[in-house]
C-alpha cells in the first residue's frame, strides 16, 4: 500500500472509533429529546460515570465484566434519579430553565465524583490486550474493534427495540404526540423515565468503551457531552439515524482535520463544520423542516 | 382596478394540495367573504395572501404590484393587516402593548433614539397609547387596558387581535373567523366594528362561519371547497347557487 | 419545535377575570414610571451606600466583579429574556473584548480608553456578520450554534499564543488618565458602577420603546409581529449585536481591572454562568438580571469555605432554584408579594 493511503486509513480508523463514541452519546441526547423535548446537558456525566465507576470497582479487586455491569447499573440509577427528582418536577418550565437544571445536575455529578473518587486521571485496561492489529497496512487497536462492535450491536438492538417491541413503539408514539399517546393508554411518565434510563446506559457504555484509549477523569464528560450534542444536532435533533451519522461524521472530520490541516484546531474543526451545515440546513442533515401553523 | 388579485394560486404540503389553481380579485372598499366547510383551505389562503406561506405556484398582486413570496412585514408596509383564527397574542405583554405593536410602522423605531429615550419617542408613544386605548374601547376591551394578555379570557383575546390589526390602520384587513367562540352579544359588537371599518373605506376580507354575519355585510363572497373555487358572486348569487347549496349550505 | 416560551405563559393557566376597576387602576405610564424611576433610584442608592460597607480589597474585588457580570447579564437578558433567543456563547464576546484591550494596549501601545471602544466595535461587527445566519435557527439549534461560536473563540484564543499568550493568559496594563493610574477596587468600583447604571438605563429605555416592544413581540408571537410590520430578522440581529457589544465592554473593563486575562474567560462554563444569571434572577426583568449577577457571583465566594464540596453545592442550588422557581428569583418573589398584598 502506498504510504499516503496507509496514512489516510489510519486517520479513518481513528475517526470512526471516536465517531462511534460520539454516536452513542448523540443517541442518548436523541432518546431523551424525543421522549421529553429536553436537551440533557448532563449526558456527558453519564459517560464520565461509566468510566470512573468501572475504574473504582476494578480498583476494589472486582473483575472487569462485573465492574462494567456495576458501573452501567449505577449510571442508570443516576439517570432515573435525575428524571424523577429534577426533570419531572420541572415539566412545564421554559427550555432555558430545563437546560440550566441539567447543567446544574452535571456540575453536581462532577462535584460528587471528584469528592468520592478523586480528581486523578485513570486508565482502564483494554478489554483484549494492547497488541495492535494490522489492517491493510494500517494498524488498529483491539479496543477500537470492541468500540465498533459494541456500537453496532447497540444500534441493531435499538432498531429492534423501537420497531418490534410494544415498549419501543410506545416511546416513539410519545415523541410524536404526547397527548395522543396518553389517550391510547401509554404511561407517559414511565416512558420518560425509561428514556433517561436508556440514555444513561448508552452514555455509560460509551464511557467504559473509550476509557482504555483516552483514560477517564471526573471532567471527561464535558467535552464528550458537547461533542455528542453537536453530533445529535448535526444529524437532526431526535433522529436516530441522524445521531449515528452525525457522530461518525464528527469523528471523521476531527480525525482527518487534525491529520491533514492542523492538530491544534482538532476540537474547533467539528464546530466550524456544524456552523457551516446549520447555515444551509437549519434543522441538521436529517431533521424535519416544520411549517409553522398559525 | 383591483386591490388584490390572485392568479392560478396553489400550495402543496407533502402530497396534500391545500389550495388549487385559485383565481379571484378583490375590489377596493368592499367587504369580501371567503366561506367553505372546515378544511376547505380558507386559513391557508389567508396565510398565502399575507406572506406567511409561500405558494407552490401562482402569483399574488397587491395594487397591481407582484408581491408573491414577500414577507408579512413587507406586505404590512403596503397596508395589509390581519387577525389569526388560532390566536397569535403576545402573552408576554400587556393587552395595551399588544395593540401598540400594531402601530409599529407608524412609530419612530430608530434604535439609538429608543435607547436614549429621546423626547420624540416619548411623545410618539404617548399619542400611540391614547389612540390604542380608544381602539380597545371601541372593540369592547375598555376593562382590559393594563391586563396581562396571558390572563385574559378567550373572547377578549379575539377582540384584542382585531384591535391590534386595526391599530396598523390598514387599507386591506383580513379577519380570520373574528366571531368564532363569541356569544351572540359579542358577535353583534364585532359585527358593528367590521361594518364601521368597512364604511370608513378599509377593504375587508372575512373568513367566517356565521352565515348571518357573512350574508349581512358582504359585497362579494368566494366559496371554497377542497382548496378549489366552488362559486363566487354577491350574497344573493351565492345563496342561490345550486352547487353551493348542495355542497355547503345544504348541510347546515 | 422547542422554543423559549414567553414568561408569564403557562399551558395550564386558570381563567381569570379582570374587573374594570383593576384594569383602570393605573395607567401604564404610572406603572412603568414606578419600575423605571423607582428601580433606578434603588440602584443608585445601593451603589452610593455600598462603599460604606466595604472594608477590604477582597470585598471590593467581589463587588466590582458583580458589577462587571451585571453589565453582561443586562445585555444578555435583552437577548434571552425579552427577545427569546438563547445564546450559550456570550463568554466568547466577553473574552474578545478583554483580549482586544489586552492586545491593543500591550502590543500596539494604544491607550486603554481607546482600546475599549475599538474592541467593542470589532465585536459588534463580528456579531453582526454571524448574527444573520445564526438567528435563522431556533431553539436547541440556536443553542448549538452559539455554543459553537463561543467554543471556537475559546480555542482560537488558547492556540494563538504569539498574540494572546496562549493558555497562560496575558498581562494587561492599567489605564492611565492624566498621569493617574486607574488601579484598585475603590477606583474601579465607581467606573464599573457608572457603566452599569448606563447599561441599566439604556436597557430600561429600550424595553419600553417601539423597538423594545418589537423585540418582545417577536418572542411572544413571531408571526403576529411580522404581520404588524416588524422585521423580525433585523430586530434579532440588532439585539444580538447590542448584547455582544455590552459583553465586550464588560470584558474590557474586567481585563483592565484584574490586569490579567486568560482563555477561560471564553469557556463554555463562563457562558453558562452568564445565562444562569439571567434565568436565576428572572428572565425579562432588568433588575432580575442584577440580582442574578449578584447572587451567582457571590455564591462561589461563599461556598469557598466548603472546599471540595463547592461544586456539588453550586450544582444543587442551581437545580433546586430552577425547579422551585422556574421563573427566577425576582419575578417569583414579586409575584408572591403581589398575591399577599391582594389577599390582605
Amino acid at each position: 500500500m502506498p504510504a499516503p493511503l496507509v496514512e489516510f486509513l489510519q486517520f479513518l480508523f481513528s475517526g470512526i472509533t471516536s465517531g462511534a463514541i460520539y454516536a452513542l452519546v448523540a443517541l442518548g441526547f436523541a432518546l431523551i429529546y424525543n421522549a421529553s423535548h429536553v436537551i440533557n446537558f448532563a449526558q456527558g456525566e453519564f459517560v464520565m460515570l461509566g468510566g470512573m465507576v468501572t475504574w473504582a470497582l476494578l480498583s476494589q479487586g472486582i473483575d472487569l465484566p462485573l465492574a462494567i455491569a456495576g458501573a452501567v447499573a449505577l449510571t442508570m440509577v443516576v439517570g432515573l434519579a435525575l428524571e424523577k427528582l429534577a426533570i419531572e418536577p420541572a415539566r412545564n418550565a421554559d427550555v432555558v430553565t430545563l437546560i440550566i437544571i441539567t447543567i446544574g445536575a452535571g456540575i453536581f455529578l462532577r462535584g460528587l465524583t471528584s469528592v468520592t473518587l478523586g480528581k486523578d486521571l485513570h486508565a482502564l485496561p483494554s478489554f483484549s490486550g494492547d497488541e495492535p492489529l494490522s489492517l491493510l497496512g494500517a494498524t488498529i487497536m483491539p479496543q477500537s474493534l470492541w468500540i465498533l462492535g459494541v456500537t453496532a450491536g447497540i444500534v441493531v438492538l435499538l432498531h429492534g427495540f423501537f420497531n418490534y417491541t410494544l415498549l419501543g413503539k410506545a416511546i416513539l408514539a410519545t415523541s410524536h404526540n404526547r397527548l395522543a399517546a396518553r389517550l391510547v393508554g401509554i404511561n407517559v411518565s414511565f416512558v420518560l423515565l425509561l428514556s433517561f434510563g436508556l440514555s444513561a446506559l448508552l452514555g455509560a457504555v460509551a464511557g467504559i468503551l473509550i476509557a482504555p484509549i483516552t483514560a477517564t477523569h471526573f471532567e471527561v464528560g464535558i467535552m464528550l457531552g458537547l461533542k455528542g450534542f453537536a453530533a445529535a444536532i448535526l444529524g437532526g435533533l431526535g433522529n436516530g439515524v441522524g445521531a449515528i451519522v452525525g457522530g461518525l461524521l464528527l469523528g471523521l472530520i476531527e480525525s482527518l482535520g487534525a491529520g491533514y490541516i492542523s492538530s491544534d484546531y482538532k476540537d474547533a474543526m467539528a464546530f466550524v463544520v456544524i456552523l457551516g451545515v446549520l447555515f444551509f440546513m437549519p434543522s441538521g442533515l436529517f431533521g424535519r423542516r416544520g411549517t409553522e401553523r398559525v | 382596478m383591483s386591490l388584490l388579485r390572485v392568479e392560478n394560486l396553489s400550495i402543496q404540503f407533502g402530497g396534500v394540495r391545500a389550495i388549487q389553481d385559485l383565481d379571484f380579485t378583490i375590489d377596493p372598499g368592499t367587504v369580501h367573504s371567503i366561506i367553505g366547510p372546515n378544511g376547505a383551505g380558507k386559513t391557508t389562503l389567508f396565510n398565502l395572501i399575507t406572506g406567511v406561506y409561500r405558494p407552490t405556484t401562482g402569483a399574488i398582486y397587491l395594487d397591481d404590484q407582484p408581491v408573491t413570496g414577500r414577507r408579512p412585514n413587507e406586505l404590512a408596509r403596503m397596508g395589509m393587516s390581519r387577525t389569526f383564527q388560532n390566536l397569535q397574542i403576545m402573552m408576554n405583554m400587556t393587552a395595551l402593548e399588544n395593540v401598540m405593536v400594531g402601530r409599529h410602522l407608524h412609530l419612530n423605531r430608530n434604535l439609538l433614539a429608543c435607547l436614549l429615550r429621546l423626547p420624540a419617542i416619548t411623545r410618539g408613544d404617548r399619542t400611540a397609547r391614547k389612540r390604542c386605548i380608544e381602539l380597545m374601547e371601541r372593540v369592547g376591551l375598555g376593562g382590559y387596558i393594563n391586563a396581562e394578555a396571558g390572563a385574559m379570557p378567550y373572547g377578549a383575546l379575539k377582540r384584542l387581535e382585531i384591535a391590534r390589526a386595526l391599530a396598523a390602520e390598514p387599507t386591506l384587513l383580513l379577519l380570520d373567523e373574528p366571531a368564532a367562540g363569541l356569544n351572540a352579544r359579542e358577535t353583534k359588537e364585532i359585527d358593528e366594528v367590521i361594518v364601521a371599518v368597512a364604511r370608513a373605506g378599509v377593504t375587508v376580507v372575512l373568513v367566517e362561519h356565521d352565515m348571518k354575519l357573512v350574508m349581512g355585510i358582504s359585497d362579494h363572497i368566494l366559496v371554497l371547497d377542497y382548496g378549489r373555487k366552488l362559486a363566487e358572486g354577491t350574497p344573493e348569487e351565492v345563496r342561490n347557487n345550486p352547487a353551493v347549496i348542495a355542497a355547503y349550505l345544504g348541510n347546515v | 419545535m422547542a422554543d423559549i416560551r414567553p414568561s408569564g405563559y403557562s399551558k395550564h393557566r386558570k381563567p381569570q377575570t379582570y374587573s374594570r376597576r383593576l384594569g383602570t387602576r393605573a395607567t401604564p405610564a404610572q406603572v412603568l414610571l414606578s419600575e423605571r424611576v423607582g428601580g433606578m433610584l434603588t440602584l443608585l442608592v445601593v451603589i452610593a451606600v455600598l462603599p460604606l460597607l466595604l472594608t477590604n480589597n477582597y470585598q471590593y474585588d467581589v463587588v466590582v466583579n458583580i458589577g462587571i457580570n451585571a453589565i453582561v447579564v443586562v445585555g444578555l437578558n435583552l437577548l434571552i429574556g425579552y427577545a427569546g433567543q438563547i445564546s450559550l456563547g456570550h463568554a466568547g464576546f466577553f473574552a474578545l473584548g478583554a483580549y482586544a484591550s489586552a492586545i491593543l494596549t500591550t502590543r500596539y501601545g494604544l491607550h486603554g480608553a481607546l482600546a475599549l471602544p475599538l474592541g467593542a466595535l470589532g465585536v459588534g461587527l463580528l456579531a453582526y456578520v454571524i448574527a444573520r445566519p445564526i438567528l435563522r435557527l431556533s431553539g436547541h439549534y440556536l443553542a448549538m450554534a452559539t455554543l459553537g461560536v463561543g467554543l471556537i473563540i475559546n480555542i482560537v484564543i488558547s492556540r494563538e499564543a504569539w498574540l494572546t499568550g496562549g493558555p497562560d493568559g496575558m498581562y494587561v496594563p492599567a489605564i492611565e488618565v492624566w498621569g493617574f493610574e486607574l488601579y484598585g477596587g475603590p477606583v474601579w468600583y465607581w467606573i464599573v458602577a457608572a457603566v452599569l447604571v448606563l447599561a441599566v438605563w439604556l436597557s430600561l429605555n429600550l424595553i419600553d420603546s417601539p423597538a423594545g416592544r418589537a423585540l418582545r413581540a417577536l418572542h411572544g408571537a413571531s408571526v403576529a409581529a411580522e404581520v404588524a410590520g416588524v422585521d423580525t430578522t433585523r430586530y434579532k440581529v440588532m439585539v444580538f449585536v447590542l448584547s455582544a457589544v455590552m459583553a465586550s465592554v464588560a470584558g474590557s473593563l474586567a481585563a483592565h481591572f484584574s490586569e490579567f486575562v486568560t482563555p477561560d474567560k471564553a469557556s463554555f462554563f463562563h457562558s453558562i454562568l452568564f445565562v444562569t444569571m439571567v434565568v436565576f434572577g428572572g428572565m425579562a426583568s432588568t433588575f432580575g438580571a442584577l440580582v442574578g449577577a449578584a447572587v451567582l457571583t457571590l455564591l462561589p465566594q461563599l461556598l469557598a469555605d466548603f472546599a471540595s464540596y463547592e461544586h456539588m453545592i453550586l450544582g444543587l442550588i442551581m437545580m433546586v432554584v430552577m425547579i422551585f422557581m422556574p421563573k427566577g428569583l425576582v419575578p417569583t418573589l414579586s409575584g408572591l408579594a403581589r398575591r399577599r398584598r391582594a389577599r390582605s
